[in-house]
């Protein structure tokens, strides 16, 4: 009985046809594709991407050199060098963050007290030279000067959960 | 004894204990912020509340003294809730900068905050501020922090014995500061820093510079005096940031100097040495570690083949460690060489031939500070040896009488018995007056050479106060002789007489060295013929000199001649951790590493060897010293130089350092000063000298901060007694012309000090300024 079964379903391609019915109603619904690079799909705003380093609304930075996010870093991808500036203030020399050893769990931006170190939502970066791994001080505020806008924001829409 | 009880431990300790302390001793954790193991109770900071069966109320646990039978409770509801409470009140006005305190992950309030704070305030009055003030180059302030737990105040009152904080205001107005906003200027002024349970007194050269958990520790010993402090080296990625005391109650308890804590700065200085370097013509040029060698082995074969070995002499600084010395002169008397020293602040060198030189203290450092009586014999002993100064004043404090046959009137940190002031020339004759006293009380006769010194002497009350006090208690008495005996013309009858007091009544006696000093007695580095001593060494210009880490001017009495003779040498080594001076008379220059980056021995003055760790990797192209002696003897084919690392130079060394026994003669041919008295004309002043603190090492002189401390003036200063500075017009910053009977002088700055006896002109030695006037015992003293 059940190879008499088996040889109709065969014949009549009733297998094919469930398969085109599935093809045939994603050929009608609403595409999800999105066409990257010229599309993007929405990121939550605690995507953890490129790193940056802020500032406060009078161009003061906020870093500190508490050396936390130092502290906390479980892949030893930050390096701090801190002295007193000019006007006693305690702040760092030097911050290096290397990106190939940083595996993104976000410790650096919960440690630290001032909201300085952010990891933005930016995910599309990549390095040319030997090297440029390494991002230092002058490159995260650059990244952080131009994207505050956006930095603030996600955090802004985050701040309720937290 | 009581027993008493805490946490249901049972204990057995002394009466009168403190809680605090039994606790400590078993092992239980109670909170605290103002107790102190050395210092005195306060109870003001009210943390280590604990709960004692029938008492009333929580009470101190730092205050209250156990009694038999006492049960205790550090963790009950009663006791942490007080302990909770005192918290809330400490926190009230403290700020919450721990992220950018100095103090954050070392600091006591922050570990205790997470054990016994809260994590909201409810204190929403206004809160407290006060101003941060400047105490001076070495402490930084941020005094909202404080919690006025007042160690500092005690540790400046107690132990460093000047009280240069103290507590103005109450409750809330109270404010810790110095007395009119002034500097702190305690030789261990740095000691606070540790003491401070928050962020309100921190370093100011390490300021802001790393934290604490970043750090690595290396242990060290101090080469800057002759006690050997131990020494925690702390390094962040191969540099040293700070240096802190490790703790050794039988050396330095838990203090350490100023000196040793913040002498690392020269660690770090741009005038490091990091590259070989050859004179050619005027300038100089970088080379590598090969060349250089070759040339000094073909300088030094080559002096050797046209002077013999006698042409060559050796001077090495007393900061070297035991292996570099021994290697050191084991380089040079393989050359069949006997011209080694490292005594350039010695001037008498009579005493050598007749005594073992390493005299040895003949007690324990730790027993000093429950010493009886003491005679300081030359010595400033605060500035020169600053932990001995704490002993001391420790010592006094606890009854112990002090006495001091000095040419300046120093201002110690205890309280002397009775002094003698007296100029330097006479300092022999003032201690034969004691011998003489000495041997009226003890019935033994004074040998004719002292009775002919102790004529010259002046106050005879103050001599027989010290002899009777000497006599009395003779095993729990100590006579010291400082820097001042050892740079004095008549050390030896210095030697010579202490030495007789101590066979006749047998009181003990340290003769201080400076820094590794017996280290480098005992390793080899003095001559064994006391004729090639260093004054000879240098006075009579030899063609080749080897100079091991010294700045020639600075780092000796007669730094002038020494300049001199170098001038005229063919050739010239100089092995060298910094840039200097003395480079321009090189042909050669080697660069070692200091201290911190060079592993080796130690041995203080108590004859107590210690090994001391290199804390960080040489800089640049410089190296160990003893790495670089071994390659030099090899390379200028010396056998028995085949060392693979330090464990061999030291096992060595070992079989080599033979037990004397302590010998001193007490027939030293004793010679009178011609002139004792010094006073030919109205215008001849005697010359008192000494090394001001942060003159004495090349380490201390680059360290930034130190030179900038109220111890030290850039420039040096001339003290003229009082009376006699009215005769001249002295305001300040006067200039004088001072010269010595050959004629050679120099204008220095003189201001009136009530330290100096009359007729006496005291200049610091230790400064290229002074230098010209050498080891000079009279001056002119000329207007500009």
């Amino acid at each position: 009985m059940t190879m008499v079964k088996q040889f109709f379903k065969n014949f009549f391609l009733v297998e094919l046809l469930k398969g085109l019915r599935v093809t045939g109603g994603q050929l009608i619904s609403k595409k999800i594709t999105v066409q990257y690079p010229d599309e993007k799909t929405p990121k939550s705003p605690r995507f953890r991407g490129l790193h940056a380093l802020r500032r406060y609304a009078n161009g003061e930075e906020r870093c500190i050199a508490c050396k936390l996010c130092e502290a906390v870093c479980p892949a030893l991808a930050i390096t701090i060098d801190s002295t007193e500036r000019e006007d006693g203030t305690r702040r760092t020399t030097r911050y290096d963050v290397d990106l190939f050893k940083c595996i993104y769990c976000g410790f650096c931006e919960e440690a630290c007290p001032v909201d300085s170190i952010v990891l933005t939502d930016i995910h599309e970066f990549h390095f040319e030279e030997k090297g440029m791994n390494v991002i230092d001080k002058v490159k995260l505020l650059e990244i952080g000067d131009k994207y505050e806008r956006d930095i603030a924001s996600a955090r802004h829409k985050d701040a309720p959960y937290r | 004894m009581a027993t008493i009880e805490i946490d249901g431990k049972s204990l057995e300790v002394e009466n009168g204990t403190m809680i605090i302390k039994a606790a400590d001793e078993a092992g239980i954790y109670i909170p605290r912020f103002c107790y102190h193991e050395k210092l005195s109770i306060a109870a003001n900071c009210r943390m280590c509340m604990v709960d004692i069966e029938k008492a009333p109320k929580p009470m101190p646990a730092c205050a209250t003294p156990v009694a038999d039978g006492m049960k205790i409770s550090t963790l009950s509801e009663r006791a942490v809730e007080a302990q909770k409470g005192t918290m809330e009140f400490l926190l009230i006005n403290h700020p919450l900068d721990c992220p950018i305190c100095d103090q954050g992950g070392e600091c006591p309030l922050q570990d205790q905050a997470l054990g016994y704070g809260k994590d909201v305030s409810r204190f929403t009055e206004k809160k407290r501020v006060v101003e941060d003030k400047d105490i001076g180059p070495l402490i930084a302030t941020a005094m909202t922090r404080c919690i006025h737990c007042t160690r500092c105040v005690r540790f400046g009152q107690e132990v460093a014995g000047i009280m240069e904080m103290g507590g103005t205001g109450r409750g809330e107005h109270m404010e810790i500061t110095t007395f009119l906003g002034g500097s702190i200027d305690s030789e261990v002024s740095g000691n606070m820093i540790d003491l401070c349970p928050v962020g309100a007194l921190t370093s100011k050269p390490y300021r802001y510079s790393a934290r604490s958990w970043e750090l690595q520790n290396h242990d060290a010993v101090s080469p800057h005096d002759c006690v050997g402090a131990n020494l925690h080296i702390q390094t962040l990625r191969n540099e040293v940031k700070r240096i802190v005391p490790r703790d050794n109650s039988a050396v330095n308890e838990c203090w350490i100097s100023d000196r040793d804590r913040f002498g690392y700065e020269a660690v770090n200085s741009p005038e490091r040495l990091t590259q070989p370097m050859l004179k050619s013509g005027d300038h100089w040029e970088v080379t590598d570690w090969k060349t250089a060698f070759s040339k000094v082995v073909q300088g030094l074969q080559t002096e050797i083949n046209s002077a013999g070995p006698e042409g060559v002499a050796a001077l090495i600084s007393p900061l070297a460690t035991n292996e570099e010395g021994y290697l050191f002169q084991k380089l040079l008397r393989s050359m069949d060489c006997d011209n080694i020293d490292h005594r350039l602040r010695q001037v008498d060198f009579l005493a050598d031939s007749q005594q073992n030189l390493y005299s040895g203290a003949e007690l324990p450092l730790e027993k000093l500070s429950t010493i009886s009586s003491v005679l300081l014999v030359g010595s400033n002993i605060r500035k020169e040896q600053p932990l001995l100064g704490l002993k001391l004043r420790a010592a006094s404090l606890g009854g112990s009488k002090i006495y001091a046959i000095n040419s300046l009137d120093y201002h110690f940190n205890f309280k002397l018995d009775g002094a003698l002031i007296v100029e330097p020339s006479t300092v022999p004759a003032a201690l034969a007056g004691v011998a003489l006293d000495v041997s009226r009380i003890v019935g033994t006769d004074l040998p004719e050479q002292f009775s002919a010194w102790a004529q010259l002497g002046g106050n005879r009350d103050v001599y027989s106060d010290i002899a009777e006090v000497l006599v009395a208690d003779s095993a729990e008495s100590l006579i010291i002789l400082g820097d001042s005996c050892r740079q004095h013309p008549h050390y030896s009858v210095i030697l010579a007489i202490s030495n007789w007091i101590r066979e006749v009544c047998g009181v003990k006696r340290i003769d201080l060295h400076e820094a590794n000093g017996v280290g480098l007695t005992q390793n080899g580095c003095v001559p064994k013929n006391s004729e090639n001593n260093a004054l000879n060494l240098v006075s009579n210009p030899r063609s080749a000199y080897l100079l091991y880490g010294l700045d020639c001017v600075e780092d000796s009495i007669y730094g002038n001649v020494l300049e001199d003779s170098l001038k005229k040498a063919n050739f010239v080594v100089s092995f060298s951790a910094f840039k200097s001076e003395s480079m321009n008379h090189a042909d050669v220059v080697l660069p070692i590493t200091p201290y911190t980056e060079c592993s080796g021995h130690f041995t203080n003055v108590e004859g107590m060897t210690q090994r001391s760790n290199a804390a960080a990797l040489p800089r640049g192209e410089a190296r160990p010293g003893w790495k670089v002696l071994r390659v030099l003897a090899n390379q200028l084919s010396l056998s028995g130089f085949d060392f693979v690392d330090l464990n061999d130079v030291n096992s060595e060394m070992e079989n080599t350092i033979s037990e004397k026994p302590f010998e001193y003669p007490h027939d030293i041919e004793i010679t009178l000063p011609d002139k004792h008295n010094g006073q030919d004309s109205n215008k001849l002043f005697h010359r008192i000298m000494d090394v001001p603190i942060y003159r004495v090492d090349p380490l201390v002189r680059r360290a930034t901060a130190l030179q900038k401390t109220a111890d030290n003036s850039i420039r040096p200063i001339a003290g003229l007694n009082v009376e006699q500075a009215r005769e001249f017009t002295l305001r300040d910053g006067t200039l004088m012309n001072v010269v010595t009977p050959e004629g050679n002088g120099i204008s220095i700055q003189v201001q009136a000090d009530n330290r100096v006896p009359v007729n006496c002109i005291y200049i610091p030695a230790g400064y290229i300024e002074t230098a010209p006037l050498g080891v000079a015992t009279h001056l002119t003293l000329e207007e500009v």
